[in-house]
């Protein structure tokens, strides 16, 4: 039996091309991969990491962003834990769509379910939506915010670590430290994950949203 | 120490002294004498041995120099050798000009019978004999045969004429088959098409010869199928399968494709053998026409099956109900999505024509994997005999391109969200139906919905198997989990909700509720009746899903093994996880029952143990002998409250799954001691009345542990130990029972030391200064 203590589901949205995949590679693989195609329906990938101490294995679902697959993808959004939310900085409409993806979540996703709006290919230098704008449409949605480079791995480790540590703290504070790890195990040793039964309960934690949302303006002004 | 210093250190003084003295020198000189003579009789061996190391040099000497011999030898062999095969090389290298200049003989004879041949073959319009000349030529290394020119400039026969000639020929032979061809698929003369077709990679034309074969059979396809879809119903018609006339035209398209490859790979392979894209290029002129023809195919399916009208229909359906789901602010609602199970717009769709919709789309989606399949076999085929080892990864690679950017994979994939949204339509509808159909027959525990629904989800995840496609089955694996997480969960729960209607929940409630009816004058007995028993039934329900669930998911998992023998780790991963959240439901499933069973413990248990136990406190247990004698002759409190509890539960037994029951003889145990500690606790008891008491625990305990085949009794040994307590001789008895190593068969203190103290305060001939005294 693997030696986790923690699993969380990470689902990946967004229009075709704005990087899912190379968000995904280079955090799970370390590499930019340099001409692979369209997602076709879903992908998967895991990845363990150690956060506070604790193995997380971060189970990672990359949806494809053409239309016709996304009577499959939405099938994949009621089991989220973390939704990934993706759009292209250098590319305007794909920001335009975001207003439709949220339709989508908000029919298909748990209510509670962590939401992160990612402002993709930072390293582009001809940008046409501003970290404000962004940031702001993040706030407005009550969304966490970061600017990420698949390219350059900027802020791809910490986007997935940070994501890790809010998912810790929720299932920490909604049955206690030890009681969740201790469920954890035993779902674990059935083979199976955290349900999503042990986050449909979880306290609305506004404070939390100001760690991944300052960490965005922080990268703004670095960049 | 030698003699003189012997003889200084010695005293000799006197004639004795010098005799001893003398007598001792005399010793030491035998001993001398003896030494030598030892030493002597040694020099014959030493000399031997000195003797036979002189011989032993020389002998040395000669090794010396004959192994000097040796090495020149080696070196001169040496040299030998490599001079012999620097011979060898050179008469190799001769060897192999004479048959290189062979073979430029042989050229040069056949190259002067070719030009000869070729022309005449010509003028006799013999095709295949003027390419077979042509070919034997094209085989001759050109740039040799240049050199070979230049060489022999001057020569009577100019070598340069004949390759003129043949090239000349070439080039002619060349426009000629090409024309002859192109007029053979004007005539549609197949036995011309297919001779000219061989006789292209004979004059190096291998690629134009696949291309302009590969296009006449596109021609020829393409006309066959638009006659076929044009009659597509009449075809079904005739062959009563109206039901799936589209995936039977799509089928023959694809066979008709398929068998072309599989006819025509053993042409290809003995013609155009040299040439080892050949097939691969054939493939891929193939694949563009069946595109287009599945295009057509599809639109005229899309039309006669109204797809985008169902769809549209069904997509409103789902936001419109969306919709009101959320605005309802529906706390319970885990989810978003959610339609009202008053739904029933199955009926403006047509659920049986979606039914077989949903399944001719399967079978076209089924029919395109098996293509792939089967195209991917014949080429893997093809290239392991016939292809180079090192060409055969790009031509495989090549073919996985083709087909992964085809226009068919993506009309497939478009296909496939139609089915996952006509499939998750159908299976939620038909889940609110057999919902909102649900009955029930007496006696029996569970109702018509639990086997309905999961009827239900099994058959739409056996379609989505038959669709061949991972990502299909992940996804209605899927929609099945959401479905019974949402819907089902949700209608298992309404009823638990507002409670168990026999159960009043507090006094007041009761008391109006029988004044209303007698006002009314009569009592509403079979609204509540329909109600307890629609609370029981769902309890059931939900517990006997939570089984059920574990089947589904093991009959999945072994019928996706053998759909999918062969997967990708990632395949395999995916759909394990999607299989662990479908059974996760599980869990949603339990927390109902235990909802369910707290709504018993509060509106059925608590109130209707409350006055029985009240009745304790009417029992005195300050008793005398005569007292005790007459109580146990009457009707002891115990025999009633068994008689009661007995009551309580036979109105279950039968109604409730057994787990269920288990359960609740489980919590009504809890419940009892809890009630019955907190009566102990108001009254007092001499020795005869704690003895009274302990026989009453007892009792109680032993129905309670008949009742159910769980084990209640570590819910009763708080309640035991307080009687044990209660029922103590002495109070020094305690000690006994107080330490752990003197009872080995009670189990462990449930009672802390301030609590055993308050116990033995209710025995009124126990004294407050030894129970503070005791060392707890
Ligand atoms: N400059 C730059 N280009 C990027 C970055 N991330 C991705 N790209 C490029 O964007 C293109 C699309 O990337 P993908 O990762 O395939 O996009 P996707 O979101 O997975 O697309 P779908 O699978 O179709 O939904 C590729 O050509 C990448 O090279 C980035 O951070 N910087
Ligand atoms: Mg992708």
């Amino acid at each position: 039996m693997e030696d986790y203590k923690f699993l969380f589901k990470i689902v990946l949205v967004g229009n075709a091309g704005v990087g899912k995949t190379c968000l995904v590679r280079r955090f799970t693989q370390g590499l930019f991969p340099p001409g692979q195609g369209a997602t076709i329906g879903v992908d998967f990938m895991i990845k363990t990491v150690e956060v506070e101490g604790e193995k997380i294995k971060l189970q990672i679902w990359d949806t494809a962003g053409q239309e016709r697959f996304r009577s499959i993808t939405q099938s994949y959004y009621r089991s989220a834990h973390a939704l990934i939310l993706v759009y292209d900085i250098s590319c305007q409409p794909t920001f335009d769509c975001l207003p439709d993806w949220l339709r989508e979540i908000q029919e298909y996703a748990n209510s509670k379910v962590l939401k992160i709006l990612v402002g993709n290919k930072t390293d582009r230098d001809d940008r046409e939506i501003p970290t404000q704008i962004g940031e702001e449409f993040a706030k407005q949605h009550d969304m966490y915010f970061l600017e990420t480079s698949a390219k350059e791995a900027e802020n791809v480790e910490r986007l997935f670590y940070e994501i890790a540590a809010e998912l810790i703290g929720q299932a920490r504070s909604k049955d206690g430290s030890s009681s969740a790890a201790a469920a954890a195990a035993q779902r674990q040793s059935e083979g199976s994950s955290i349900g999503l039964g042990s986050f449909s309960a979880k306290a609305a934690q506004s404070n939390c949203c100001g760690g991944l949302a300052s960490g965005g303006s922080n990268s703004s002004q670095g960049g | 120490m030698s003699v003189l210093e012997q003889l200084g250190a010695l005293d000799i003084g006197t004639n004795e002294q010098v005799d001893e003295t003398l007598q001792r020198i005399a010793d030491e000189e035998a001993k001398v004498n003896e030494k030598l003579e030892s030493l002597l009789a040694k020099q014959c061996q030493i000399e031997a041995k000195m003797s036979g190391i002189g011989r032993s040099l020389s002998l040395l000497h000669t090794v010396d120099s004959d192994s000097n011999k040796l090495n020149d030898q080696i070196v001169n062999t040496a040299q030998l050798a490599e001079s012999v095969s620097a011979k060898v090389r050179r008469l190799d290298l001769a060897r192999c000009r004479a048959s290189e200049c062979q073979q430029r003989v042989h050229d040069l004879i056949d190259l002067h019978l070719c030009s000869q041949g070729v022309v005449k073959a010509i003028g006799e319009e013999d095709y295949e004999k003027s390419a077979t000349h042509i070919a034997r030529f094209l085989a001759m290394d050109q740039q040799l045969l240049r050199r070979t020119a230049d060489d022999v400039q001057g020569s009577i026969t100019s070598v340069s004429d004949a390759v003129k000639t043949l090239e000349d020929a070439t080039e002619k032979t060349r426009v000629l088959i090409a024309k002859r061809f192109d007029e053979a698929v004007k005539a549609d003369d197949l036995a011309s098409v297919e001779r000219f077709f061989k006789i292209f990679p004979l004059v190096g034309c291998h690629r134009t010869g696949i291309e302009k074969f590969s296009l006449y059979i596109c021609q020829k396809l393409a006309n066959k199928a638009q006659k076929e879809l044009r009659n597509a119903q009449d075809i079904a018609k005739a062959e009563s399968r109206l039901q799936l006339a589209y995936a039977d035209r799509l089928t023959a398209i694809l066979e008709n494709f398929a068998r072309v490859v599989e006819v025509n790979q053993p042409i290809i392979e003995a013609f155009y053998g040299q040439a080892s894209s050949s097939l691969i290029d054939m493939v891929s002129i193939l694949q563009h026409e069946c595109d287009t023809e599945v295009k057509n195919l599809l639109m005229e399916f899309n039309k006669n099956r109204q797809i985008q009208y169902r769809s549209k229909q069904v997509n409103e359906s789902t936001q419109r109900s969306a919709g009101g789901g959320n605005l309802g602010s529906n706390s319970i609602q885990a989810l978003g999505h959610y339609r009202k199970p008053s739904g029933g717009s199955v009926d403006k769709l047509n659920p049986k024509e979606i039914d077989a919709i949903i399944a001719e789309i399967t079978v076209m989606h089924a029919r395109v994997e098996l293509y792939f399949r089967f195209m991917r076999r014949r080429l893997q085929v093809h290239v392991e005999t016939c292809v180079p080892e090192k060409e055969q990864f790009d031509i495989m690679e090549r073919y996985e391109k083709i087909m992964k950017n085809s226009d068919l994979r993506r009309q497939m994939q478009e296909i496939l969200s139609t089915y996952l949204l006509l499939e998750r339509y159908f299976m939620e509808e038909s889940v609110l139906k057999a919902i909102g159909l649900d009955t029930y027959e007496s006696g029996q525990q569970c109702s018509s919905m639990v086997d309905d629904v999961f009827f239900i989800l099994r058959k739409s995840i056996r379609r989505a198997l038959t669709t061949q496609s991972i990502n299909g089955t992940c996804a209605v694996i899927n929609n099945v989990a959401a479905c019974l997480d949402g819907d089902f969960v949700n209608a298992l729960k309404a009823p638990l909700k507002s409670g168990y209607p026999s159960g009043y929940i507090d006094l007041a409630q009761a008391y109006n509720a029988i004044q209303t009816s007698l006002q009314q004058g009569k009592l509403h007995s079979s609204d509540a009746d329909r109600g307890r028993a629609n609370f029981l039934v769902q309890l059931n329900n939900a517990d006997i899903s939570t089984e059920y669930i574990e089947t589904l998911c093991q009959t999945m998992e072994q019928e996706i093994a053998g759909t999918f023998p062969q997967t990708t780790q990632v395949e395999r991963q995916m759909l394990d996880s999607c299989l662990t959240e479908l059974k996760a439901v599980r869990d949603a499933l339990k927390a109902t029952v235990d909802f369910g069973m707290q709504q018993l413990r509060s509106s059925v248990i608590k109130p209707r143990l409350n006055p029985w136990i009240n009745q304790f406190l009417n029992y005195s247990h300050n008793l005398n002998e005569e007292e005790l004698a007459a109580y146990e002759a009457g009707e002891t409190f115990v025999q009633f409250f068994i008689v009661q509890l007995d009551g309580l539960l036979n109105s279950f037994k039968n109604s409730l799954s057994p787990r269920n029951y288990d359960a609740l003889v489980s919590i009504l145990a809890t419940e009892v001691t809890i009630q019955l500690e907190r009566a102990i606790k108001k009254i007092s008891f001499n020795r005869l009345g704690g003895l009274v008491l302990d026989q009453e625990v007892r009792a109680l305990g032993s129905y309670l542990t008949g009742a159910t085949s769980w084990s209640v009794r570590d819910k009763m040994t708080r309640i035991s130990q307080i009687a044990t307590l209660l029922n103590l001789d002495k109070i020094t008895e305690l000690s006994e029972y107080w330490n752990p190593e003197n009872n080995k068969e009670m189990s462990s203190w449930h009672l802390t030391p301030n609590e055993v103290r308050t116990f033995l305060t209710l025995r009124n001939d126990f004294r407050i200064e030894d129970i503070k005294r005791l060392q707890l």
